[in-house]
């Protein structure tokens, strides 16, 4: 494995498509792969999450597990011990959260996990746990293996993110106002607060944008914290801003757009050459994904088929990811016909691509 | 041109003494049991105006569950079997004093054109520019007993006299712009000015704008004798405006961001007798990151929507007053790729309580998706009518005269939504 990131985006290193795009006939949240790369689960705004085996030539579409309310909002995948089997956990936007096989078959569910919209979804390290946040202002754990309900923490505003730290120590939660809370994860107890104020505006009686995601580097040493800085509420005009910080809460390193159109930042996955891989949502036909090596100032891909990207996955060995955003022509004022006369949904593509080694 | 907005800016220079010059409030001069009873008949209008397009799919008439229903839950109401959207808790519980209008549907989706259609309430053209319905209502109903002008505009930003709301009617029906809910700057006389000086220089103001008019057209004139008299209505009614005065309990209810603090102000406003109260907020056209912009949004309407109408109950005055929550178009069912939505007259709703209303109603509906209006649809002029009708004023029988010119006062070819009419 190398430790350098690709060079600079060249016909030589940049990412190729593999294939054509899965189109799933809704708009999709959250992508991601299994842990052995063989499975890509997508987070709909149908209520479903579907199913694709990857492992062969052409992706094949599997049965999705159903059962969910409004949108899904969150999938993840978590290895458990071979008498328990491998699950995927996801939520939705009605308050609940569910634990299927991987083969979709439902293991448990808690229907009010929170009161309405399930942001943020997260596994501690040692795999005992699941975490959840949600519009509620709380956090909860859940036993993975269970759902039987651990410990329950209310920090009050809208709470957007969270992920564990490596090492189990302490559980990270960003909120709607650009403030990251940091809580030891075996007590509950508050530890301090991160400020990224930037990633929050009120605008006129709107409060936009906030800590949209959070990721920490594989060691651990790295928080990163990420939406954009609004300009606008309404329209949302807005630059993504993806901040490093120590642990600590000291300022390392950050990544900033280019302009107001190219949205937040949706997503982040941690590649373990090193560097962040983010997808942002843009305005109407932009938004893309960008690698970014912290330190750096700027990216050093950058990249898109299809417009407005809402979530990105990374392959366990990193050489493959897949991208979901959005079909061209997808906004528009009154009412826009489809070729049969009909009103049509948007759609989700989602586009596997080569992530090459440098 | 009759005059440019700068003429029109209300400040001390312009607004210095004239006093005198309105209407006395009838309440000073009546005993209180003719102040009471004039009280009881009084006809008033809550307008409030989300600018740029609330989504009905959020408020109103929420689709969960469906292709374009999008992530929030609908919640039960006062109202057995009528479920709105889980943004406005406060509105569900009452729901009995509310009625919603399901199938709206009117002609434009750009925010230039839809504005000015809806607010005119879009009558066949006959070559004239038709009055705003606060301005129409100020011209139909009066200004009352309250001492103030009948059209008083609630809204962020600057204020100042706006004059062209009044179309036809002519400059003194325009609006009286409260910029962010605050009275004209310099408006009180400066403590250095003695009263009888001040007399003197009003005296000797009338003497040139009376010179003035002699060689313009009325109209130019009528706004500038119309904007001092306002800001002589204004002086004495100064300790409207604060707010601080209130009780804490009702500053927290309505919430102290710039709607609630401007919705405390429509309910002083309207207890003042105030006849049309237009309450707007800005910031409503979520073409982008809309869930996440509706879920900030709405509950800010909600709670001092609720409040105002609590209120207004608990004071026996929703007999009076007409409260109507509106837009110039809803949020496209569509959610596009930057998750907004985007605009749509096609299908949206709109929301009223109070006089001439019947309450815990909702007339017409959508189909299943929200796409298509699936009963009978509803233009804005159809909602003139049933406002006119709420207001005890019958379009059949009144005409607005412009120089002679008889002009039906709402779409002559357009009813009534009457299954929301007490």
């Amino acid at each position: 494995m190398t430790t350098q990131p690709p060079k600079k985006d060249t016909p030589a290193n940049a990412p190729k498509e593999l294939g054509k795009p899965l189109v799933p006939p809704v708009q999709v949240s959250r992508v991601r792969f299994s842990p052995d790369g063989t499975l890509l689960v997508a987070a709909c705004f149908d209520g479903t999450v579907r199913r694709w085996d990857v492992s062969g030539k052409e992706p094949v579409e599997l049965p999705a597990i159903t059962g969910h309310n409004g949108w899904v909002t969150n999938v993840m995948f978590m290895s458990l011990p071979p008498k328990i089997g491998d699950k995927i956990y996801s939520t939705d936007s009605w308050g609940r959260l569910t634990a299927s096989d991987i083969d979709g078959k439902q293991r448990w569910t808690v229907e009010s996990a929170h009161d309405g919209w399930v942001r943020g979804l997260a596994q501690s390290p040692d795999k005992a746990v699941v975490a959840t946040c949600g519009k509620d202002g709380i956090v909860r754990l859940w036993r993975a293996a269970t759902g039987k309900p651990d410990i329950k923490f209310k920090l009050g505003s809208d709470l957007l993110s969270l992920a564990f730290a490596p090492d189990g120590t302490d559980l990270f939660v960003g909120d709607q106002f650009g403030v990251v809370h940091v809580l030891n994860y075996a007590s509950g107890e508050p530890v301090r607060t991160i400020e990224a104020r930037e990633l929050f505006k009120l605008d006129r009686i709107q409060d936009v944008g906030g800590v949209k995601n959070l990721m920490l580097s594989a060691d651990g040493k790295t928080l990163f914290a990420a939406g954009a800085e609004p300009k606008s509420g309404g329209f949302v005009q807005c630059v993504p801003l993806l901040i490093a910080f120590d642990r600590s809460g000291k300022r390392l390193s950050q990544y900033k757009g280019a302009n107001d159109n190219e949205g937040y930042v949706t997503d982040l996955a941690w590649h373990p050459d090193g560097y962040v891989i983010g997808t942002t949502s843009g305005q109407p036909g932009q938004g893309k994904f960008f690698f970014w090596k912290p330190g750096d100032a700027a990216a050093f891909v950058t990249g898109g088929k299809h417009p407005n990207c809402h979530s990105v996955a990374l392959a366990p060995e990193g050489d493959v990811m897949a991208v979901s955003a959005t079909n061209a022509n997808s906004s528009g004022n009154g009412r826009v016909k489809g070729t049969g006369g009909d009103y049509p949904a948007n759609n989700s593509p989602i586009q596997l691509w080569t992530v090459p080694k440098a | 041109m009759l005059c440019t907005p700068a003429d029109h800016r209300l400040s001390r220079r312009r607004f210095l003494g004239a006093a005198g010059g309105s209407a006395l409030s009838l309440g000073g001069l009546a005993t209180p049991a003719v102040a009471e009873k004039l009280k009881k008949e009084r006809r008033q209008v809550l307008f409030v105006w989300l600018d740029g397009g609330m989504s009905q799919l959020e408020s109103w008439d929420p689709k969960p569950n469906t292709p374009f229903g999008g992530p929030f839950r609908a919640i039960k109401t006062a109202v057995p079997g009528t479920h709105i959207s889980e943004l406005l808790p406060e509105s569900a519980k009452l729901m009995k004093h509310l009625a919603v209008v399901r199938s709206v549907s009117t002609q434009d989706n750009s925010h230039s054109a839809g504005v000015d259609r809806i607010n005119r309430g879009d009558p066949k053209n006959r070559g004239v520019v038709y009055p705003y319905f606060g301005s129409a209502v100020a011209k139909l109903v009066g200004a009352g007993d309250s001492g103030l002008p009948p059209y008083v505009w609630v809204k962020p930003l600057s204020g100042g006299f706006i004059y062209k709301d009044s179309g036809f009617l002519g400059p003194k029906y325009g609006a009286l712009a409260l910029g962010d809910g605050k009275p004209p700057e310099n408006l009180l006389r400066p403590k250095e000015l003695s009263a009888a000086d001040d007399d003197e220089r009003n005296e000797l103001r009338k003497l040139f704008d009376a010179k003035y008019a002699e060689q313009r057209r009325r109209e130019a004139t009528e706004a500038n004798t119309h904007a001092f008299e306002m800001a002589a209505q204004l002086q004495r009614k100064i300790e409207l405006f604060d707010l601080s005065k209130l009780p804490q309990k009702d500053q927290d209810r309505y919430g102290t961001h710039d709607l609630g603090r401007h919705m405390l102000l429509a309910r002083r406003l309207l207890e003042e007798g105030v006849t049309f109260v237009k309450v707007t907020s800005y910031g409503w056209d979520t073409h982008g990151d809309h869930f996440n912009g509706a879920a900030s949004l709405h509950p800010k309407f909600d709670r001092p929507f609720a409040a105002i109408i609590e209120d207004l109950r608990d004071r026996g005055m929703l007999d009076n007053v007409l409260v109507i929550a509106c837009a110039e178009f809803g949020r496209t069912p569509r959610i596009n790729g930057h998750i907004g939505r985007d605009h749509w007259p096609e299908a949206w709703s709109v929301c009223m309580a109070g006089r001439g209303m019947r309450g815990g109603v909702v007339a017409g509906k959508t189909n299943d998706k929200g796409t298509e209006v699936a009963t009978d649809p509803v233009d804005i002029g159809g909602l003139f009518h049933t406002w006119y009708k709420a207001l005890g004023i019958d379009p059949a029988d009144t005409e607005f005269r412009n120089g002679g010119q008889p002009l039906p006062i709402a779409h002559e070819e357009m009813k009534p939504v009457k299954e929301v009419l007490a």
